[in-house]
């Protein structure tokens, strides 16, 4: 059976966004840009009037209003885009149940076998164009193939809103012109490094010894390869939650840093975005991996096994614990990482600990030695993780920043009060 | 080097030193099992952590000392064909195993690379009963903690004093401690015995009633003696959590029950919980004042199950991980015990009737 893969592909996406909710920005050029008002910011996404007065993504606000005085410049709202990308994705999963998520604004989709429902790949591309453009109000561009490589590519040829067909036979008539640069997958440097051996369009890519490149690029030159030559074997996968392995997040320093102390409240922002997006995954972990990037670049990287867990709290003591065992006296630090591993499902019933009882009564220093550890005494593990339960939901609901540890506050200014 | 032994008396001599070798060690000396020969043979593993040394009678024409790969000498005494076996060394390490027909020819190492065990100095020695020990092993070191984090759980404590001599381990879950008392004065101490070394112990330990241990604990290292056998093992530091205080003096409810009914129900009702999947707990009820109720429920099935005890106090309803009250019910050896519990969020406690020779401590499973 013959594999249909579409790539849908929204165009400027974040402007298109911007205008599917307010339509004065219809017919005029306009972007959405880092920080519009200080006049520093970039161009993140530029609609398609403002891209014909030659405004490129990245540029600098102050360049592209010398290009296009009347420019109008909206802020950026993520958070808006990915509700319209989390949309978007919905609404694919009504033409297919094998969706991937390639980015924000652009997925797969596995066509195959559904050659019954819809009469042609085409036709099906159409209803979907047509779809988005109703519910979503975003304009998108749509590439066929038989693989998830050329149907990228075929995105790519027609936008806005085209619909292009890429099927290997037409590969030498439609692909093989094209400069090597504009192949998905190749980068400005690895363009600079084919061009510098005469590769100069994909045509010249897909004629060359494979032992060339793969001598040049390792293993992904093979793939380099293979897909100038059309050949893509990947499927179409869907995410899923279980392919979480490992959680880890690591900060380069703005300045070196000597002790464990001076990164103290870093570790501890680590910890909590880590234990936050395990939440998320109702996952728990029980290895703790910490990266130590020396000013030299050596780097040291240790592990602890500790009780599953998906607590900030937890994370951060024992990330601290291995940081202070491990960091090299008088060396100086540039980047620390935390790393939470070895997942599994998290427990609803959760076992008790000793350690969740007064921290006093275990060390003997109430007055009555031997006091029964009452029920209501139950401190700490258990009261951090309803804290945090609703600490996430406070996140949920009013975004990241809304809330944060005392600790963490920049301008400690409740103190003054 | 040259000894001429029984087979059976080596072989058995390798499999006890054999779980102190090293099993990926930078240092390729500590892959081999040492060899010396002098008045008698002496046989060592040591992996830097844990030594053992095991003596056996041979006969020595030519003493000296050899260092061979403990899992390749294993494998050829267990195959040689008859009961006595010869091995002998040359200069240049090579080592000839001959035994009936049956000619090894195979490479050593030299005896001098060999790390030293470190030598525990004579301090103050407690003397024990090997089926005494061993039993107290058996009873404390399954709650042994591997949670890395807490360094000081990761052993048994053990600790005497006056006449009565108390081994607890806690795994942060649970707690056990098996507690015997003495006829004679024993001197004070207390250390904390990492789990891995003390299992060793208790597989060397005999269980027949006349065999004798002596234990000498230093500063750092702790000697276990049974005269064939020495182990020689690090010490944990650090201070131990203070046990005593996480014992309930009180009891909301009083249950007393057989261990072994009480076992089976809570076996079977591990059946309809997968191994895979712990989340779910054993539940433990009463209604009335003699029946206590196990059961579980879970996406593979149920079980319920009524037992006959004698209960005081007020109604319990608390869930369990299964495994811990398995593990403290399988080394109870008791007819009958009491078990405390202190309400759904607070621990429960297995202990004798009328004694305080054990206390098995088990949270439970907050719903």
């Amino acid at each position: 059976m013959n594999r249909v893969i579409l790539l849908v592909d929204m165009n400027a996406f974040f402007i298109s966004c911007e205008t599917s909710r307010d339509q004065s920005l219809v017919g005029i050029p306009a972007a959405v840009a880092g920080d519009p008002g200080k006049r520093t910011g970039i161009i993140l996404a530029a609609n398609y009037e403002a891209r014909a007065r030659n405004l490129k993504t990245a540029m600098t606000v102050a360049q592209a209003i010398r290009l296009c005085p009347e420019l109008r410049l909206v802020k950026p709202d993520h958070d808006f885009y990915k509700q319209k990308s989390k949309q978007l994705m919905q609404l694919l999963n009504e033409f297919s149940p094998i969706v991937e998520p390639n980015s924000i604004d652009e997925a797969w989709i596995d066509l195959s076998g559904c050659e019954k429902i819809y009469s042609t790949p085409v036709q099906a591309a159409e209803l979907i164009m047509t779809d988005i453009n109703k519910r979503l109000g975003i304009p998108c561009s749509i590439g066929i193939s038989s693989n998830k490589f050329l149907a990228k590519m075929a995105a790519e040829m027609r936008k806005p809103q085209g619909i292009t067909e890429l099927w290997p036979e037409q590969i030498a008539s439609l692909l093989w012109p094209l400069p090597v640069n504009n192949m998905y997958g190749i980068g400005s440097k690895t363009a600079d490094k084919l061009t510098a051996i005469g590769i100069k369009t994909i045509g010249d890519l897909a004629a060359v010894k494979p032992k060339l490149l793969s001598d040049m690029f390792g293993r992904s030159g093979l793939q380099l390869y293979n897909h100038a030559n059309g050949i893509d074997p990947e499927t179409v996968t869907m995410p899923s939650e279980n392919e979480v392995k490992s959680i880890g997040k690591s900060v380069t320093l703005a300045k070196d840093a000597n002790s464990p102390d001076e990164v103290r409240t870093i570790l501890i922002k680590l910890a909590d975005e880590i234990a936050r997006s395990a939440r998320k995954h109702k996952k728990q972990g029980s290895v703790i991996r910490i990266t130590i990037k020396y000013s030299d670049f050596s780097i040291t990287t240790r592990q602890c096994k500790i009780n599953p867990t998906a607590s900030g709290n937890d994370i951060f003591q024992h990330a601290y614990q291995l940081m202070t065992c491990h960091w090299k006296t008088n060396s100086s630090v540039r980047l620390v990482g935390i790393t939470l591993a070895n997942f599994s499902e998290e427990i609803k019933n959760r076992q008790l600990t000793l350690f969740d009882f007064d921290k006093c009564q275990l060390h003997g220093m109430h007055s009555d030695k031997h006091k029964l550890i009452q029920t209501n005494s139950l401190h700490g593990a258990d009261d951090r993780r309803r804290l945090e339960e609703t600490i996430d939901a406070i996140k949920q609901k009013h975004g990241k920043s809304i809330i944060t540890r005392g600790s963490l506050l920049e301008n400690k200014e409740c103190s003054k009060n | 080097m040259k000894i001429i032994c029984s087979r059976e008396r080596l072989m058995e001599a390798i499999s006890i030193v054999q779980k102190a070798v090293a099993t990926r060690s930078t240092l390729p000396v500590l892959d081999g099992i040492l060899i010396e020969a002098g008045d008698g043979v002496k046989l060592t593993g040591y992996d830097l952590e844990t030594g053992i040394e095991c003596n056996i009678e041979a006969d020595v024409p030519d003493a000296g000392s050899i260092v061979i790969n403990a899992r390749m000498f294993g494998d050829i005494i267990r195959k040689l064909p008859e009961d006595v076996v010869t091995i002998e060394s040359a200069d240049n390490f090579a080592v000839r195993i001959e035994c009936g027909s049956a000619h090894f020819s195979i490479k050593g190492q030299s005896a001098e690379d060999y790390p030293k065990i470190p030598v525990v100095e004579d301090a103050e020695q407690l003397k024990m009963k090997q089926h005494l020990l061993k039993d107290m092993i058996r009873q404390t070191i399954f709650a042994v903690s591997t949670d890395e984090s807490r360094p000081t759980l990761n052993g048994v404590f053990f600790s005497s004093t006056d006449k009565t001599v108390e081994m607890v381990s806690i795994d942060g879950f649970r707690l056990a401690l098996r507690r015997n008392e003495f006829e004679e004065d024993l001197p004070k101490m207390s250390f904390i015995v990492p789990g891995k070394a003390l299992a060793e112990v208790g597989r060397i330990l005999v269980s027949t009633q006349d065999e004798t241990i002596e234990i000498y604990p230093s500063r750092n290292h702790i000697m276990f003696n049974t005269g064939r056998v020495k182990l020689v093992a690090r010490l944990i530091q650090g201070e131990y959590m203070n046990y005593r205080s996480i014992l309930p003096q009180t009891a909301e409810t009083t249950i007393t029950i057989s261990p072994a009914a009480m076992m089976a129900a809570v076996e079977r009702a591990s059946l309809v919980i997968s191994s895979e999947d712990r989340r779910y707990p054993v539940r433990l009820t009463t209604d009335d004042d003699d029946i206590l109720t196990v059961s579980a429920s879970t996406e593979i099935g149920t079980l319920r199950e009524e037992i006959n005890v004698s209960s005081q106090g007020s109604k319990i309803d608390i869930d369990f991980n299964p495994r811990y009250f398995l593990d403290a019910l399988k080394v109870i050896d008791e007819d009958e015990i009491a078990i405390v519990f202190n309400g759904n969020m607070g621990p429960c406690v297995l202990k004798p009737l009328d004694s305080d020779e054990f206390a098995y401590l088990v949270l439970p499973l907050r719903r």
